[in-house]
């Protein structure tokens, strides 16, 4: 019988592989390794990190270094001081790590460790072996309110679904060129992390450091890549590139998550830049666990390292390497084969927007917990996923508050993504006998206010 | 509230026009923060402005210019910043 390995190395990369682009710079895998044990020797003796580098490469060393102590990661797109404070509250012993550079738009914690990478080209460090079962990142999910929900990542799981996803997209290419990767989506979210952390440690990539947020830096970094390349978005990150106008050099792959993509988008972008779009189906509680071509339909095709299984009528749930339980999926899905399903329709409480979610549940409570306000609700637009402009909306009950002050209010507890564009104070919302607030009536309401406006 | 230049209301307009705002143009204090306080705008509203100014003026924002943040303060800087780089 084959033992099952207990650990896997850091980085399963040759010493002298390419793992990252800073700019035009290459960094080869061992001289990275270098970087790592630098940082990991200064790393104070805590368990947990909050990583808040911006610099892709100094995020990527300082999780590295952080894992090579046995230290857990805690992973937050959200640099902001009070997100900070929140995650502080339920990790007290927590240090924070910080780009070495001074950002004049960020101000870092005093008391951050800087992470400023200089080992020599050519060194090479120690190749540390990770135990699988070591919780090496928690990932968050809530992005409006509260206490952030915690979901551990062991590394076992975080390399299985790095090697299924270089499988899937084909990134270990036969002709031994690594594969750059452009990312428009922070490291710190769920998928940056997957996409441009993980994956050059052990697929044949190599991430591009950034900035990638604007158009013209995609573009540019695209351009500048030697050999293969491949574009991780978001859809609307993808529509303002293709908008741009800005000319892209042949790419092997465009790869899109965090929202619907709308077939009409992909199918532009496949034909103005001749390339695949790809699509990735995930969350942070599971990670990724599926893909599909947009353009070729609506069934999902399950990466090698995960199995869907029925937990009740109209529920399933994820089986994923390395992952102790099986995750609920949020989304009602169709089965179909033993790998592929289709969607059928998200749970109609949780609001995406900006990669970040938000239970309406949990918005409601926070608009009836403003004084002065005796009934309220968050109304979701129907275009919210095609329309990059299209923001939630409150209506509220609150005759001694004026709409300023609700929003106000609000902006205290909620992600700014979240608030809503419009506050409508209402003399009553149109409620059933049983205190509930029908679609068709809110809609009714809607085209009332309309009317009236 | 300070009154707008010329090229203030301009920009106001396309702001507007670009995010579906339901404030109207003038309504904009041109010293006010853009985002958080003030308009309240986010991330995702930034890139759609500057999708918009590089068709209307021909340039590309871009997050090293020098004090991104402060271009995006408000209604003023990112004026001056367009007058600025403008192309057309």
């Amino acid at each position: 019988m084959r033992e099952i390995p207990a650990s896997a190395a850091l980085t399963s990369r040759p010493a002298e592989a390419v793992l990252f682009r800073r700019g035009a710079e290459p960094v080869t895998c061992g001289r990275f390794l270098a970087d790592v044990a630098a940082l990991a020797a200064r790393l104070p003796d805590r368990p947990y990190v909050l990583g808040l580098c911006a610099d892709r490469y100094n995020a990527l060393v300082g999780f590295a270094a952080a894992v090579s102590r046995g230290q857990v990661m805690l992973l937050s797109s959200d640099r902001s001081a009070r997100r900070q404070r929140e995650i502080a509250a339920s990790y007290p012993e927590l240090y924070t790590l910080a780009d070495a550079g001074e950002d004049p738009n960020w101000e870092a914690p005093p008391d951050a460790v800087r992470v400023a990478p200089a080992a020599a080209a050519g060194t090479v460090g120690p190749n540390p072996l990770i135990p699988l079962g070591q919780i090496a990142a928690v990932g968050f999910t809530s992005g409006s309110t509260g206490a952030p929900a915690a979901h551990p990542k062991p590394w076992g799981a975080l390399v299985a679904a790095a090697k299924a996803a270089g499988e899937r997209f084909g990134l270990n290419h036969p002709d031994g060129r690594e594969t750059t990767v452009v990312a428009t989506v922070p490291p710190q979210h769920m998928y940056g992390f997957e996409t441009t952390m993980v994956l050059p440690l052990h697929v044949a990539t190599a991430s591009h450091a950034g900035p990638h947020f604007y158009p013209v830096e995609v573009a540019e970094a695209l351009h500048a890549a030697p050999g293969h390349r491949v574009l991780v978005t978001t859809p609307l990150q993808m529509r303002a590139l293709l908008g741009s106008g800005q000319p892209m050099p042949k790419l092997e792959a465009v790869i899109s998550a965090t929202a619907p993509l709308e077939a009409s988008l992909a199918e532009a972008v496949e034909r103005a830049w001749q390339v695949p779009v790809l699509e990735i189906y995930g969350a942070t509680e599971m990670g990724s666990i599926a893909s599909r071509r947009t353009v070729e339909g609506p069934l999902w095709r399950l990466y090698r390292s995960v199995a869907l299984r029925r937990t009740a009528a109209d529920a399933m749930a994820a089986e994923v390497a390395g992952l102790p339980d099986p995750v609920p999926l949020a989304d009602a899905v169709e089965l179909e084969g033993k790998d592929r399903f289709r969607l059928l329709g998200r749970r109609t409480d949780i609001v995406k927007l900006g990669g970040k979610r938000a239970s309406l549940a949990s918005l409601n409570a926070l608009l009836h917990a403003i004084e002065g306000v005796r009934d309220g609700v968050f109304v979701v637009p129907e275009d919210l996923d095609r329309n990059p402009a299209a923001r939630l909306a409150v209506y509220a009950v609150a005759p001694e508050r004026s709409a300023e002050a609700i929003l106000a209010a609000l902006r205290q507890q909620v992600d700014p993504v979240f608030l809503p564009r419009a506050v409508t104070l209402v003399p009553a919302l149109p409620r059933d006998a049983v205190g509930k607030l029908p679609q068709h009536a809110l809609a009714a309401l809607r085209r009332q206010l309309a009317g009236t406006a | 509230m300070s009154c707008q230049l010329a090229i203030e209301s301009e920009v106001a307009a396309l702001i507007v026009e670009a995010l579906h705002l339901e404030t109207s143009a003038e309504q904009i204090d041109p010293e006010a923060p853009l985002f958080g306080e003030g308009l309240g705008l986010d991330s995702i509203d930034a890139l759609e402005i500057a999708l918009a100014i590089s068709r209307r003026y021909g340039f590309q924002l871009r997050s090293d210019d020098e004090r991104n943040g402060q271009i995006f303060a408000s209604l003023r800087n990112l004026s001056a910043h367009i007058e600025k780089h403008r192309q057309r």
